[in-house]
């Protein structure tokens, strides 16, 4: 009994090794290509759903971080890049990490007008997000509250305890959001309005999370009365059923684009570029366009079949991207020792 | 050690000198083998903390400075951090183990029914991720609860300090119950017999009898507390609501700001209370073992009434609180949107996730795995150290023990930080592979796995070795045909530890999951932290049910063959 007890074990021990990395063998042949993307879980789903079978050879492995999380993985790796492309990652946090990436102009990058590409080819945007807010409409009027339409009204005393924003060192959307208040008070001329803005919005603030999208969920839930957010998360929870409302800060929104790049050293360049030229298509503009109020290329509009906004409709803040990704550093270091041990309010 | 053993009276000098060697080598394996997962990134951990770093460019600069720590501890906003830690673990082990000692009591000295049940219950929190507290308390008790806002529809909510320490207590309360159960049913309680009969009374016999007889098991209880409650991530990142611990801090400072200078200091002050907790845990269990008694078993008399009904109500009381965090979650993972919409779906369980359901299978297999590996291994281990006693066995014993100390986190992060350079060029075969989760796995989780099948060992006679091999049997032979056979108990029991933590750990594996490999724990803190309460929800009832069936699997096996294991043996 010891006797063939024991062999049945010493089999499945032997053959276990085998067993969890097969997986990993066969897919070494075709062309596997390795992913990191801020974007949505969700959306990206759909998007690859799209991708697989127009790229029947390519064998997509991604994972979704937020816009922080994607930066700290890529410098983690540096030295052993696993990603061979970021895909749909802001593009401020992208221009930061120059050094990490390898100039390729995918197909296509021609047909994008300039403002949506770098020159030399080191990133391509796919598509523009802006900045809105969650409003719970239930929350609001259990609380009492009046919708609140602008930033400045955010902070307002009675909205105590009620708004909750994204970190601006982990998300791209916190940082959209902080550069274009600090952008707005005139940050640029050397003016302090703009952070005295941010302290008095952080007397109301709940807590700062690391993704943009969350802000909008958790506001969605009823938790919190504002989120501050973008458009697509917001407009898709109002899809799903929650009483929630889409808000443009009336002094503008913020925005950002969201864009690709290859990494120095990515380990399947081929199937990397592959995929590249994919993501600049038509057709995969196209499926972005179910989400998104703007994709880069010409002559493709939205689409969404959830409650966003035709883009004229939205008051869009004049962002300066060069001015915004240089001074990144500085800002959310001085943003993170004002805010970042943010407590919960008693 | 001076009388006649087998090893002196074997004729054939040359086949001892070859076994020698084997178990040289195979040990050395062993040493080897935690020397690079666990000692080596926990020691470049303490360099890099005390290597300066440029943030701009994030990079460590090589040069020596303890600039890192002056940094870190002039930072009053970060420091908080360490404060808080503090704070939390110490009234989470106060609570858990206030609350288990009475929970082990009357399991063990009173005359309450369905004792087993209760006891399974208590188990329940180790089947489950630890962020399941955190996830049924918001649920319950957040801003828009069920509870708060539902029914009583007030303004307290549960985020902050308050969330964190009800989640520990109800994610350590196993932990410590085991241990308080253990010490309470093997100190003599003849003694609080003694004094009863003599008049004291129950009050004052407890505390002048049991209370005092348990102590060391009440404090190594408090000490594996402190340090399960000061190292965990799941809950404090999900019901902390800005209320940072170091746990994290880490994490945020690493993953969303890219500081790994701050990280690595932060993780080495992790590190100074977590030690410290495990030695106390370690020195008052070796106390804890001496008082044990052989013949402290007797028949309990009936509790009287009041005794009995109180200690009912109260372990199911806390039974109950243990089932329904269970129950809540895998409640809502059935309802379309939690208070706002209460129809049934199924929608929640199709993820839209990387890697979509199949982050099940890939944590069901590395889990395998990583029981099998696990537990032959520690079996092997115990084997070296307590029975052929090389040279080397008080290293290896204390390398085996040391990974209890070192918080998951901690591991995970020195694994990043080294495995991903072209150190002994072991980034190709582990950085981003199952293999890496395997092997954190494991060693996060060696310290119990050896400790126990030490503990087996030593009740198995050395005679039994020796007979073995004085009848010509080598040390494999006897190894693979006596001592395993004997140890088929412990290697099953540390089979089921090692694959259910592998099935829920979050924190030693959270940076080492790559676009080749998603486990399904941390789908489920991402899925939350996303704010995707449903599918969440989902996801931890997929893997609450999938380590029952398993359970269920390996108890009927090991029922079996257990018996078998007795009756041969006798």
């Amino acid at each position: 009994m010891h006797k063939k007890l024991l062999m049945v074990l010493l089999v499945v021990f032997l053959l276990l090794p085998a067993f969890v990395f097969a997986g990993g063998k066969q897919e070494k042949g075709s062309g596997e290509v390795v992913i990191y993307t801020a974007l949505e879980e969700d959306e990206t789903a759909d998007y690859l759903a799209l991708a697989k079978k127009e790229l029947p050879n390519l064998d997509i492995k991604w994972v979704r971080y937020s816009t922080g999380e994607v930066s700290a993985k890529l410098l983690a790796e540096r030295e052993n890049p696993q990603a061979d492309l970021v895909w749909g990652t802001a593009v401020t946090a992208l221009a930061l990490l120059q050094d990490l990436f390898q100039p390729y102009k995918p197909a296509g990058y021609d047909k994008l007008p300039a403002q949506f590409k770098d020159p030399a080819g080191y990133w391509a945007a796919i598509d523009m997000y802006v900045a809105a807010f969650a409003v719970n409409k239930d929350r609001l009027a259990k609380k009492g509250l009046d919708k609140p339409t602008s930033w400045t009204d955010l902070t307002k005393p009675e909205y105590k305890n009620e708004v909750i924003m994204p970190n601006p060192g982990s998300s791209g959307t916190g940082y959209l959001q902080v550069s274009s208040i600090l952008l707005w008070k005139g940050i640029k001329e050397g003016k302090e309005d703009g952070w005295e803005f941010l302290k008095k919005l952080n007397k109301n603030i709940v807590e700062y999370t690391n993704s943009g999208s969350a802000p909008a969920k958790i506001a969605s839930k009823g938790e919190i009365a504002v989120g501050a957010s973008f458009g697509y998360r917001v407009a898709k929870q109002i899809s799903a059923g929650y009483p929630v409302e889409m808000v443009f800060p009336s002094e503008g929104s913020g925005y950002e684009l969201e864009a690709n790049a290859l990494l120095k050293g990515a380990k399947h360049p081929a199937a990397a570029k592959k995929f590249l030229d994919w993501t600049l298509s038509e057709d995969a503009m196209k499926a972005y366009s179910k989400y998104k109020i703007m994709v880069t290329l010409p002559g493709i509009k939205s689409q969404s079949t959830i409650p966003l906004p035709d883009p004229k409709d939205v008051k869009l803040f004049p962002m300066d991207f060069k001015w915004t990704s240089q001074h990144k550093i500085e800002i959310v270091n001085k943003w993170t020792s004002l805010f970042q041990d943010k407590t919960k309010p008693e | 050690m001076s009388t006649i053993t087998a090893e002196n009276i074997q004729p054939k000098g040359k086949k001892i000198l070859n076994d020698k060697y084997l178990i040289y080598v195979v040990g050395g394996l062993i040493g080897l083998f935690l020397l690079v997962f666990m000692l080596l990134p926990v020691l470049n951990i303490l360099r890099l903390s005390m290597t300066a770093y440029d943030p701009r460019k994030h990079e460590f600069l090589g040069r020596l400075t303890l600039a890192n720590f002056t940094n870190y501890f002039s930072k009053p906003a970060i420091v908080q951090s360490l404060y808080h830690s503090l704070w939390i673990a110490v009234w989470s082990m106060v609570i858990t183990t206030t609350l288990a000692f009475f929970f082990a009591y009357g399991l063990t000295r009173t005359t309450i029914k369905w004792k087993k049940a209760l006891y399974y219950v208590a188990m329940t929190p180790l089947i489950a991720p630890s962020l399941l507290q955190a996830m049924a308390l918001i649920s319950l008790f957040g801003s828009n609860g069920l509870i708060t806002a539902g029914l009583l529809n007030v303004e307290w909510n549960i985020y902050g300090p308050t969330g964190i320490i009800i989640s520990e207590v109800l994610y350590c309360f196993p932990h410590a119950m085991v241990i308080l159960y253990t010490t309470l049913s093997a100190v003599d309680s003849r003694l609080d017999e003694a004094a009863s009969s003599l008049g004291a009374s129950e009050v004052t016999t407890f505390f002048k009898i049991t209370v005092p007889t348990a102590r060391y098991g009440i404090f190594s209880a408090a000490a594996l507390v402190f340090n399960l409650a000061i190292t965990d991530f799941g809950n404090p990142i999900i019901i902390g609501r800005g209320y940072n611990v170091l746990s994290t801090e880490i994490y945020l400072q690493v993953i969303g700001m890219q500081r790994f200078d701050l990280g690595t200091t932060i993780a080495v002050v992790l590190l100074v209370p977590s030690i410290i907790a495990f030695l106390l845990n370690y020195y008052f269990t070796k106390k804890s073992h001496s008082l044990i008694s052989g013949q402290a078993k007797p028949q309990l008399p009936p509790s009287r009434p009041l005794k009995k009904y109180g200690f009912t109500a109260y372990s199911w009381t806390i039974a109950g609180i243990l089932l329904s965090v269970i129950g809540v979650i895998v409640f809502k993972s059935f309802i379309k949107v939690w208070m706002y919409n209460w129809s049934f779906t199924t929608s929640h369980y199709q993820f839209k996730i990387p890697g979509g359901i199949s982050v099940l299978w890939t944590s069901l297999k590395i889990a395998l795995f990583v029981g099998f590996f696990g537990a032959f291994l520690t079996i092997l281990n115990g084997y070296i150290i307590e029975k052929k006693k090389p040279f080397f066995a008080q290293p290896l014993y204390l390398f085996s023990v040391i990974p209890a100390a070192i918080p998951g986190l901690v591991m995970g992060l020195g694994y990043i930080l080294i495995f991903n350079t072209r150190f002994l060029n072991l980034d190709n075969i582990l950085y981003g592979k199952p293999l890496i989760i395997i092997i954190n796995v494991i060693i996060t989780n060696f310290t119990l796995g050896t400790l126990s099948s030490i503990s087996n060992m030593k009740n198995i006679d050395k005679s039994m070795d020796e007979a073995a091999t004085s009848l010509g049997a080598n040390t494999t032979r006897t190894f693979l045909r006596i001592i395993f056979p004997l140890n088929r108990i412990s290697f099953m029991s540390n089979l089921i530890y090692y694959f259910m933590r592998s099935m829920v750990t979050i924190s030693a594996v959270i940076f080492l999951i790559s676009p080749d490999v998603h486990l399904a724990s941390i789908a489920v803190i991402n899925l939350e932290k996303d704010g995707q309460e449903g599918p969440s929800a989902a996801m931890a009832t997929l893997i609450i049910i999938i380590v029952i069936v398993m359970l269920a699997i390996f108890a009927l096996l090991f029922k079996k063959r257990g018996l078998k294991v007795v009756a041969e043996s006798e």
